[in-house]
């Protein structure tokens, strides 16, 4: 029944994973910048680029939770067969999460890590429809010079959501995707409100 | 699920696994005679092989080996899997396929035609083995000595 739905995921398996993970380093090091993955295979309903940091992150060891408009039958099949990761119904045990942007009105229950281990968060792979098009954010902290303008689409509460959870060395990682391209947006980046 | 009984196709994954690739070769034109799509490329990997004492003790490591696999679709949705010992994606490729035949409606033909003569020559294979190793066999026995 399941291997109905199974397509081919990355062509040169290693390179490709290689390829997604340094993508994913850097938008988490540079917050913000626009990076872009070009020879990203795509899935129905999982954009290249996030089925790519899927493939290149996902392993037996990360739990990943699901959005409901994410939880389809060829999306379960796929990422069960190349990434072997199992999914979970609790937001709790998630390593990773996989959300659209209406999701992100709502980030309670997921993993923030501990005083410890601040490591061990969750990180969010956020399916965007596009990287631009929203307010004018100005992002500053580690890893931008000065700042950095970013007009992500993204509704105002999904700001207040992440301040709410944003207690430093605790927080949220997030890698949003539209497309081919990616943005990270790590727990250290500071935002600030464009005043005209 | 699965339209074939579970063992059968158990039956004849092994067989293609334990078949050499000078087997398979001479079926290499039937075998790829049809529209199909890697979905996982031939890939070799390790494998750790665990063992028990005796069949029933206590689980242990006995080591690794290469192990390759890869996963074909063809052009009707059938999927075909292959994990076999060694690193020839070749022998991979042509087993995957050969399972993804085997599932379909001429099952009887492919039967026939590949697994019913790899499994005599696997079995003859074995036997002689078995017949050489019994031929090599030593029987250990005690000699009790009397007390008188």
């Amino acid at each position: 029944m399941h291997a109905q739905l199974l397509q081919p995921a990355f062509s040169d398996p290693v390179l490709d994973a290689q390829r997604g993970f340094r993508a994913a380093l850097k938008a988490l090091a540079g917050p913000g910048v626009v990076q872009t993955l070009h020879a990203a295979p795509s899935l129905e309903g999982l954009a290249p680029a996030t089925y790519a940091l899927c493939l290149a992150l996902l392993d037996v060891d990360t739990p990943l939770w699901l959005a409901p408009s994410f939880d389809t039958p060829g999306i379960r099949a796929n990422l069960a067969f190349h990434c072997g990761c199992p999914l979970t119904a609790r937001r709790k045990d998630a390593r990773f999460a996989l959300l659209g942007a209406a999701d992100l009105l709502d980030l309670s229950g997921f993993e923030l890590g501990n005083e410890r281990y601040p490591d061990q968060s969750c990180t969010l792979l956020v399916q965007l429809e596009r990287l631009d098009g929203g307010a004018t954010l100005h992002w500053r902290g580690p890893g931008i010079e000065h700042s950095n303008p970013v007009s992500l689409p993204l509704a105002e509460g999904f700001w207040r959501e992440r301040d709410r959870r944003n207690v430093f060395p605790l927080g949220l990682d997030l890698l949003l995707s539209a497309g081919h391209d990616l943005i990270g947006l790590p727990r250290s980046t500071r935002i600030a409100q464009e005043r005209a | 699920m699965n339209p074939v009984p579970h063992t059968a196709r158990q039956h004849w994954i092994g067989v293609l696994a334990r078949a050499r690739r000078s087997e398979l070769q001479p079926h290499e034109a039937a075998l790829r005679d049809v529209e199909y799509q890697l979905i996982r490329a031939p890939e070799i990997g390790m494998t750790l092989v665990r063992g028990r004492m005796g069949g029933n003790g206590a689980p242990f490591n006995l080591g690794e080996m290469s192990v390759t696999r890869c996963v074909v679709r063809l052009a009707d949705g059938r999927t075909g899997y292959s994990y076999l010992a060694g690193r020839d994606k070749v022998h991979a490729e042509l087993a995957a396929l050969a399972d993804a035949h085997l599932q379909g409606g001429q099952q009887g033909h492919w039967l026939e035609q590949i697994i019913t003569p790899l499994a005599e020559a696997q079995a003859q294979r074995q036997a002689r083995k078995a017949a050489d190793t019994a031929a090599s066999k030593v029987e250990f026995f005690t000699l009790v000595r009397g007390e008188n």
